[in-house]
C-alpha cells in the first residue's frame, strides 16, 4: 500500500468512527427504532475493521524467518489490548445499565469508552489471525491453505449471521458456522511446522510466549463469554465483532496450547537438530575447500574451523605429517583455540600419545575421559581444559599424511556420530590437501625448469663459440646435451702460432652432476695445456687433479690431440676416450691408442697404461673427435649407430667443408634416432686437413650453437 | 626402455652376479643396492655374469668402480666374465682390463677364486 492509501484508510476510518460515536450518543438519549441508520452503522464499523485490516496486512507481511519474533510481537500486543480493557472497566464512572435483550451504557463516556476497547481488542484480533496465517502456512502442504481459508469463511460467516439487521432465524444458522469453525481451529492447530525449525534457544523462548499467549487468549475467551464489562463494551460497539474476537481468541488459545506442547516435545531434540544442520551446512561448505587448494595457510586454517563447526569442539588442530629424508615429521600447520604448548604437552605423553596411536593404527582414536582414561591420566590437573578428546587420520592411498584432532572440556563430550561426520570430513581434507600439494610441486617443478634453462645457457658459455682458423685446418663442432645441461665437453687451445690443441671429453652420467664436472674439467684443460706440450703428460696430470675431486663412480673419458700446422703432425693420447676416427686417401682408420679413463685409478697404473700416438696428416684427412653419443645412438628397435656407420658417412662426406660434413653425419643421426631423439649427449668435432702453411693462426666465429 | 635384471646366487667361497639387459644410469641404481646387499652380507669374491648383459652405459661402469676399492679393501675381488664383444669393447676402450681381471667363463673366475683363497 502506498503511503497515500494508507493515510486515506486512517481518514476515512477516523470519519466513520466519529459518526459510528456520533449515532451512539443520539442512541443514548433517543430511542431510534429505525434499523436503517443501525444497518448504516454496521456497515461502518465493518468498513473500518477492514480499513484496519488492510494496514495491518501490510505490516505484517515480513516473512516466516522470524516466526519466533511475530509471536513474540503477538504476545506483548495481545497483553496489551487485555490491560487497556482491563484498565477501561475499571475506569470510576463507566457502566451498563442492566435490562433488556442487551445492555446499554451508562453514559456518553462508556459508550466512547466502549469503542476504544472494542477497537483495541478488534485490531489485536487481526493480528492474531494474520500472526497464525504465517505460522500456519509455514511448510505449508496441499491442505493448509484449504483448511485455514475454510476457517476465515466460517469466521466471518458466523459474524455475518450475528449482525442485527437479520432475524432471529438465521441465528441457528450462526450457532452452526460457530461450531464448524471451532472445528476448524482444531483441525488448522495441528500446524505447528515451524516449531522444527527453531534454534534450540528460540525454542525455549517459544515454550515462554506460547504459555502466556495461551493464558491471555483463554482470559480473554472467558472474559468474552461472560457477562463483563468487555463483553458488554464489544457487544455494544458491534455484535459481529464480538464473534469475531471471541472466535479468534479461542483459535489463540487452542493453537498457542498446541504450540506449547509441540515445542515441549521437540526441545530434547533440538540440540540434535541443530547439530545436525549445521554438519548438514558444513558438509556442503566442503567445497569451499577445494577452491582454496592455492593457499595453503587459508585452507588449512578453514579446516580446522570446520572440525569445530561439525563436532561442536572446543578446540581443534590438524598436524601434517612430511616424508623427509631423515624420516617422518609432524607438523602443527593450524591450530584453533588451542595453545602450541598444550599440543606439545598432550602429545608428548611419556606412555602414550594420541599421534603415535594414530600413526601406527591409522585409525580415529577416541578418549571420552582424558582426566580417567588410563592412557591420558597423566594429563589430569594440569589445566588443559580438555575433557574428551577425538583425533581422525588422513589417509591417502594407503599412507598416512596427517592428522585432525578435536577436543572438547566435557567428559563424554563425542560420540560415533562426530567420529563418523569427522572421517568423512578428513577425507575431504585429504584431498584438498593433496591437490593443494600438487600444485606446490608443480609450481616448484617450473622454477627448477627455469633454473635449468639458466645452466644451460651458462653451460653454453662454457663451450668455445670460435674455431680455429688457419689455413692448415678446417675446423666444426658441435655439442648437444640430451637433458638441459649435459657432461660433453669440447675445446681449442692455442699452444703457440703454429700448434693447436683439440680436446673432447664425456664425464660419466648425465644431467646436472655430470655438467659440473664437465665444468671442472674445462678448468684443468685450460690450465694444464699451458704447462705441457705432451698430450699424455696432460691426461696424466689430470687424472691426478681429478682422481681427488670426483665422487668414486664417476669418471672422465677424453682424448687430446695436439696438431703442428707446419708439418701435419698429430700427437695424441686417449684417456678411456672413443678412438678417433681418420678418413685419408688410402685407409679409413680408427685411432685408439692405450689409455684408462680419468679418475678410475691412481697415478702410477693410469701412467703405465697410458701411451701416446704419432701421425701425421696429408692434404685432405679427415679426422672425427665424438663422444659415445654418436655411436651409442640407438633407433626405434635399440639397435646402434655403430663406428662402421659414422665411418661409412664419412668416407662419403670427406671431400666436402668440414662443416657440411658434420651436418652430414648430424642430420643422419637425427634421422636414425627418429622421434625420440638421442638419449645421450652428443658432441663431434671435425677437423679436414688442408695442408697448407700458414703465416699465423687466428680464430674464426663459429656457429656451433644450436 | 629395455629392462635390467639382476640375479643374484652364491657359488662356494663366491657370490655370482648374472647381469641381464641393459645397463644404464636408469637401472644402475638396482646394480647398486646388489652390490650394497654383498657387502652388508660380507661377500667380498664376486664373480659378475655379462652373458645376458646387452648394453652398459658410462653409468653401469661407474657402479663398478663404485665398490672395487672396499671390495678390494676387504682382500676380496669383482670378476667379469662372459662378456660379449660390443660390451668388452666398452669396459677395453676405459682400460677396465688393466682394472679389473676378466675371464672367458664362470668356471675360469671361480678356479681364480680358489688359488687366491689357497694363497691367502
Amino acid at each position: 500500500m502506498s503511503r497515500i492509501k494508507k493515510a486515506a484508510t486512517l481518514i476515512v476510518s477516523g470519519v466513520l468512527l466519529l459518526l459510528v460515536f456520533m449515532y451512539d450518543v443520539v442512541r443514548l438519549t433517543v430511542e431510534l427504532g429505525d434499523t436503517g441508520f443501525l444497518f448504516l452503522r454496521e456497515l461502518a464499523v465493518v468498513a473500518v475493521m477492514v480499513g484496519a485490516f488492510l494496514l495491518m496486512r501490510d505490516y505484517a507481511r515480513k516473512g516466516i524467518g522470524a516466526a519466533i519474533k511475530e509471536t513474540g510481537r503477538l504476545l506483548i500486543v495481545m497483553v496489551a489490548s487485555l490491560v487497556v480493557a482491563a484498565g477501561t472497566g475499571m475506569l470510576a464512572g463507566i457502566g451498563f445499565s442492566e435490562g433488556g435483550a442487551s445492555s446499554m451504557p451508562q453514559n456518553s463516556v462508556t459508550a466512547f469508552f466502549s469503542l476504544v476497547v472494542s477497537l483495541v481488542v478488534g485490531t489485536a484480533s487481526i493480528q492474531t489471525i494474520l500472526t497464525i496465517k504465517e505460522l500456519v502456512y509455514h511448510k505449508r502442504k496441499r491442505g493448509t491453505r484449504r483448511n485455514f481459508l475454510t476457517y476465515v469463511v466460517l469466521l466471518l460467516a458466523t459474524a455475518g449471521f450475528s449482525l442485527p439487521v437479520f432475524s432471529n432465524d438465521l441465528a441457528i444458522l450462526g450457532t452452526t458456522t460457530f461450531v464448524l469453525a471451532v472445528i476448524m481451529i482444531v483441525v488448522n492447530s495441528f500446524r505447528q511446522n515451524w516449531i522444527v525449525f527453531l534454534s534450540r534457544r528460540e525454542k525455549i523462548y517459544c515454550i515462554i510466549y506460547s504459555a502466556l499467549l495461551f493464558g491471555t487468549f483463554l482470559a480473554l475467551s472467558l472474559v468474552l463469554s461472560n457477562r463483563t464489562f468487555l463483553q458488554k463494551a464489544v457487544l455494544f460497539f458491534s455484535v459481529p465483532l464480538e464473534r469475531f474476537v471471541l472466535l479468534n481468541s479461542m483459535y489463540g488459545a487452542v493453537y498457542f496450547g498446541m504450540a506449547f506442547i509441540t515445542t515441549l516435545f521437540h526441545l530434547p531434540t533440538a540440540e540434535a537438530y541443530e547439530r545436525k544442520q549445521s554438519e548438514l551446512s558444513s558438509l556442503h561448505n566442503l567445497g569451499r575447500l577445494v577452491t582454496q587448494v592455492f593457499d595453503f595457510n587459508d585452507l588449512v586454517r578453514t579446516v580446522t574451523h570446520m572440525t569445530r563447526e561439525v563436532s561442536g569442539a572446543r578446540s581443534a588442530w590438524l598436524e601434517l605429517i612430511r616424508q623427509e629424508p631423515a624420516g617422518m615429521r609432524v607438523e602443527v600447520v593450524s591450530a584453533n583455540n588451542i595453545d602450541e604448548s598444550v599440543i606439545r604437552t598432550v602429545m608428548e605423553g611419556t606412555e602414550f600419545s594420541p599421534r603415535q596411536f594414530v600413526m601406527e593404527s591409522k585409525k580415529a582414536l577416541m578418549i571420552d575421559d582424558v582426566g580417567a582414561d588410563r592412557r591420558t591420566r597423566h594429563l589430569k590437573g594440569r589445566g588443559l581444559s580438555i575433557g574428551s578428546l577425538l583425533s581422525v587420520p588422513l589417509v591417502s592411498h594407503g599412507s598416512l599424511v596427517g592428522i585432525l584432532h578435536a577436543t572438547k572440556e566435557i567428559s563424554y563430550g563425542f560420540d560415533q556420530d562426530d567420529s563418523d561426520v569427522l572421517t568423512t570430513l578428513a577425507d575431504h581434507v585429504t584431498i584438498a590437501i593433496e591437490n593443494a600439494r600438487l600444485i606446490e610441486q608443480s609450481l616448484e617443478r617450473e622454477r627448477l625448469k627455469q633454473e635449468l634453462m639458466v645452466a644451460r645457457d651458462v653451460q653454453k658459455r662454457l663451450l668455445p663459440d670460435r674455431f680455429p682458423e688457419n689455413p692448415a685446418m678446417d675446423v666444426s663442432a658441435h655439442s648437444e646435451p640430451s637433458l638441459e645441461v649435459g657432461g660433453d665437453y669440447f675445446d681449442f687451445v692455442h699452444l703457440d702460432e703454429q700448434t693447436v690443441g683439440i680436446v673432447v671429453g664425456d664425464v660419466s652420467g648425465k644431467g646436472v652432476s655430470a655438467a659440473f664436472y664437465m665444468a671442472e674439467v674445462k678448468g684443468i684443460f685450460q690450465s694444464l695445456s699451458k704447462m705441457t706440450r705432451s698430450p699424455r703428460e696432460l691426461l696424466i696430470w689430470a687424472n691426478e687433479t681429478l682422481r681427488e675431486n670426483l665422487e668414486r663412480k664417476a669418471f672422465i673419458s677424453a682424448v687430446y690431440a695436439v696438431f703442428e700446422l707446419a708439418t701435419g703432425r698429430v700427437v695424441l693420447a686417449r684417456a678411456g676416450h672413443c678412438p678417433m676416427v681418420l678418413i685419408s686417401r688410402r685407409s679409413n682408420r680408427l685411432i685408439r691408442p692405450n689409455g684408462l679413463g680419468l679418475g678410475l685409478t691412481d697415478g702410477e697404473l693410469f701412467e703405465q697404461s697410458t701411451e701416446e700416438t704419432v701421425l701425421t696428416l696429408a692434404e685432405g684427412d679427415v679426422c672425427l673427435f665424438y663422444t659415445d653419443g654418436i655411436t651409442e645412438a640407438r633407433n626405434g628397435e635399440g639397435r646402434e649407430f655403430g663406428y662402421d656407420r659414422l665411418v661409412e658417412l664419412a668416407t662419403e662426406a670427406k671431400d666436402l667443408p668440414a662443416m657440411e660434413i658434420q651436418n652430414r653425419i648430424l642430420s643422419e643421426i637425427g634421422a636414425y634416432c627418429g622421434s625420440s631423439g638421442p638419449e645421450d649427449d652428443l658432441t663431434l668435432v671435425v677437423v679436414k686437413w688442408l695442408g697448407k702453411r700458414p703465416k699465423d693462426s687466428k680464430v674464426h666465429q663459429g656457429d656451433h650453437h644450436e | 626402455m629395455s629392462e635390467f635384471k639382476v640375479n643374484h646366487r652364491d657359488g662356494e667361497g663366491f657370490s655370482v652376479l648374472e647381469l641381464k639387459g641393459y645397463l644404464d644410469a636408469h637401472t644402475a641404481p638396482d646394480l647398486e643396492t646388489t652390490f650394497q646387499k654383498l657387502l652388508t652380507d660380507k661377500k667380498f669374491n664376486i664373480i659378475v655374469n655379462c652373458k645376458d648383459l646387452t648394453y652398459i652405459s658410462s653409468a653401469g661402469l661407474g657402479v663398478f668402480m663404485a665398490y672395487i676399492e672396499d671390495v678390494r679393501k676387504n682382500r676380496g675381488d669383482i670378476k667379469l666374465t662372459n662378456m660379449s664383444p660390443k660390451v668388452y669393447n666398452v669396459f677395453d676402450l676405459l682400460g677396465f682390463p688393466v682394472l679389473y681381471e676378466i675371464y672367458k667363463d664362470e668356471q675360469e673366475a671361480a678356479t681364480k677364486f680358489r688359488q687366491q683363497m689357497k694363497k691367502g
